[in-house]
């Protein structure tokens, strides 16, 4: 439809807020409040609409606001759904899916075309595996890449078009194959919580600075919901079935299991000897769901730390004291 | 003008005297529920299912006005502090904290005892968080989680995509009922009970109407979130259609003899937000102090905006119901929020708008910052904006609030002269 998609992840540590605030409340993400700040200081100028999947009742409520700001701008609130068990879920994904590209079509100018799409999700499931495997390499051998690297890695993934970025994830994975997995005494984690507002880059370094290495984490969930969707047939059915089966379990998902069984197998399968929860303040799907996390891992004896974030904290002495506490506990148990 | 001290409000006496005997039968009801007599659901009030589930024999459950209760008997805190000693952090939602909190220990309250859950039904309209607090009584009580996912609503008129969904969900959710319970599903039964609601929702309508006179014989807000529970809870029940019957008497009464429920009105208010019920007479006096009634609110309207044209349609049960779960207030996107706002103050004659933000709630809470901002610069509207909590006592700060209210009026005030209006239709 003539668009370009970016992947918006809030205003991160540079933007001040003075205008936000004032729309938003006190008790509120800093994700919502930079992300508004960059539409209410014409930062967003150059973005023609602007899509909110529904993920927790601020983003869903933050596209009313755009709705009213940025009347010149397209502006969709994506309502996905969270009955994962209906016969009528797929299709009515699919139906939303046709509402929202009414609404790119005017936006982008040009008509939706099936082909097209299916030539974007067969670019997108390359982009995904390529993802997958840059992840994998993580988890299998953690002293290849810090999770910086793989992070940063991941992020452009939103930024650049996927024909630059797919060939820039295979080049990476080639020069990782040269580079010694270099072990060290570290602990390996499970990063929990930061699956919508981003910590800061030195927070993400902290973190195996201290001794853990991050061997699996929710950062960037955007190009893990699915492993690969089928670009025959319909595409949008074809979308919607993927996300319905999604295996993704994660605090904005109505759980397919309970709680303590997904954290109890998430650590199984990164062999993790830990759990980091990285959760932004005033996140309340990932507060809520720490709590059940938490009793399943104290019946198995697993260690986890808890520590909140803010997507412009500047200071992390308290953070580094906790994380070397973790680590040590665990080091010399 | 000087404020006065407020006086006692005061209720429509028979109806405050059913009202109180309905709850405390509901809750006695509730208390002897269970194991081998009744089943019991835990459902939300938006968009809830309550006529299905009870034609099906459950006895219903809401948390979200066992907590209101608790913070209004200012029982709350200990629930709170109880659920936040198991790991709950600050910023979770009071009433999540209230129930979970109640539940831990033991589900005993002043107004009875609350049952566990043997179905917990997740009406998903207009608050994520409902989906967080059922996966935790999930896994306390290991019971069945059913979600009925309720498109949000972005248009004015609920859309076909948006209905079928929902209807195919409630007849998925029937059947789940009839292989749990071993009963059939009774369509006439339900149209039955249908009649009873829509007999509910047009006395529920005819009461918030009668904020459109001046003086206004009812106060919207706090006076109407008492006559709230007949609506949300007992809806298809004779006794909830008969009740607002008894309310409209009352009000034609007022009417009839001037006796409303601020003596001398000064300012009409449209409120948006959820209560303080912490400090609800408090709150309640800040108004009263300077003359101050609620014409219309928000509030009142998060399980179902019955008085914006709908009401349960018998002749189409299903449908009837899918619509109404579209309808509730916080399921509303903020154009159509900003919008009916707007229509309530030019419809009731609002001299201004109250907005009471609270902790809580982002779902009702997000945004009014921005609302407030639309009110004043775009539409003229003279508007304040506080903020505190509905559950949790802690963030309930009266003298900054009374201040801030004071000031308020004071401008109002001064913007205008003093004399009280005759009763007139607006």
């Amino acid at each position: 439809m003539g668009l370009f998609p970016v992947s918006l992840h809030g205003g991160g540590e540079s933007v001040e807020i003075s205008h936000a605030d004032a729309a938003l409340g006190s008790f509120l993400c800093s994700i919502s409040k930079s992300t508004l700040e960059l539409a209410l200081t014409s930062r967003l100028a150059p973005f023609r609409a602007f899509v909110f999947p529904y993920v927790c009742d601020v983003s869903r409520n933050v596209e009313g606001i755009f709705s009213r700001v940025l009347p010149g701008a397209e502006t969709y609130m994506l309502h996905l759904p969270q009955n994962f068990h209906s016969a009528a879920t797929v299709p009515f994904l699919t139906a939303e899916y046709r509402r929202l590209i009414a609404r790119l079509e005017k936006a982008g100018g040009e008509p939706y075309d099936p082909e097209r799409l299916a030539a974007s999700i067969e670019l997108f499931n390359q982009q995904r595996a390529a993802i997958a495997d840059l992840t994998a390499t993580k988890r299998n051998e953690p002293g290849k890449l810090t999770l910086t690297e793989s992070y940063l890695v991941r992020r452009l993934g939103g930024l650049l078009p996927r024909e630059i970025h797919i060939p820039l994830l295979h080049r990476v994975r080639s020069e990782l194959a040269q580079r010694p997995n270099r072990t060290k005494d570290a602990i390996r984690t499970l990063l929990v919580g930061p699956f919508c507002e981003q910590p800061t880059l030195d927070l993400i370094d902290l973190m195996e600075q201290v001794g853990c290495y991050i061997v699996d984490d929710e950062l960037l969930q955007i190009h893990r919901w699915y492993d690969r969707v089928d670009p025959g047939g319909d595409p949008l059915t074809n979308l919607a079935s993927a996300y319905v089966q999604s295996p993704v379990d994660i605090g904005v998902r109505a759980a397919p299991t309970t709680k303590g069984e997904a954290i109890l197998r998430r650590v199984g399968a990164a062999e993790a000897q830990g759990v980091i929860f990285l959760t932004a303040k005033f996140c309340e799907p990932a507060l809520e769901d720490v709590v059940l996390y938490r009793k399943a891992l104290e019946r198995e004896k697993i260690p986890y730390l808890h520590l909140e974030f803010e997507e412009r904290s500047t200071s992390y002495e308290s953070a580094r004291l906790q994380l070397e506490t973790f680590v040590e506990s665990i080091l010399f148990d | 003008m000087e404020p006065t001290e407020g006086t006692e409000p005061k209720f429509l006496a028979t109806a405050r005297d059913e009202q109180r005997r309905m709850v405390d039968e509901y809750y006695t009801n509730l208390a002897t529920a269970g194991g081998p007599k009744k089943p019991v659901a835990y459902m939300f009030v938006g968009g809830n299912l309550t006529e299905i589930v009870r034609s099906f024999g459950y006895e219903v459950v809401f948390p979200e006005i066992v907590g209101l209760n608790c913070a209004i008997k200012h029982v709350s805190l200990p629930n709170i502090l109880h659920a936040e000693s198991q790991g709950y952090g600050l910023d979770v939602c009071g009433y999540v904290k209230n129930d979970l909190g109640l539940q831990e220990l033991g589900g005993q309250t002043p107004f009875g005892r609350v049952p566990p859950p043997d179905l917990l039904v997740c009406s998903f309209s207009g608050c994520y968080i409902y989906v967080k607090w059922w996966e935790a009584l999930a896994e306390k009580f290991g019971c069945p989680l059913v979600v009925l996912d309720v498109p949000y609503m972005r248009a004015k008129e609920p859309q076909a995509e948006d209905l079928q969904y929902l209807v195919a969900q409630l007849n998925e959710f029937i059947a789940l009922l009839e292989k749990r319970t071993g009963r059939s599903f009774d369509r006439a039964e339900l149209r039955r009970v249908l009649e009873n609601s829509r007999r509910a929702e047009q006395g529920w309508v005819d009461y918030l109407d009668s904020g459109r006179l001046r003086p206004s014989p009812i106060e919207a807000y706090f006076e109407a979130v008492f006559y709230m529970f007949p609506i949300n809870v007992l809806r298809g029940t004779e006794e909830a259609a008969d009740f607002y019957a008894t309310v409209n008497a009352e009000v034609a009464e007022r009417v009839r003899t001037g006796r409303c429920p601020v003596p001398e009105e000064k300012f009409r208010l449209v409120v948006e937000g959820v209560p303080p019920y912490t400090n609800y007479r408090t709150f309640w006096d800040f108004f009263r102090r300077w003359g101050a009634v609620s014409v219309a609110a928000t509030y009142p309207k998060v399980g179902g905006l019955f008085d914006r044209g709908f009401l349960h349609d018998p002749a189409r049960p299903l449908e009837s119901i899918a619509e109404y779960s579209l309808g509730a207030y916080v399921n509303q996107s903020w154009p159509l929020r900003r919008k009916l706002i707007e229509e309530y103050v030019r419809d009731f004659g609002a001299d201004a708008v109250l907005i009471h933000g609270i902790k809580s709630c982002r779902s009702f809470t997000a945004g009014q910052g921005d609302l407030r901002d639309w009110l004043i610069h775009d539409l003229g509207i003279p508007t304040l904006y506080i903020e505190s909590d509905h559950e949790d006592p802690r963030y309930f700060a009266p003298a900054q609030i009374k201040n801030r209210m004071d000031a308020f009026f004071e401008s109002l005030d001064q913007r205008r002269g003093s004399t009280p209006l005759p009763m007139v239709r607006s």
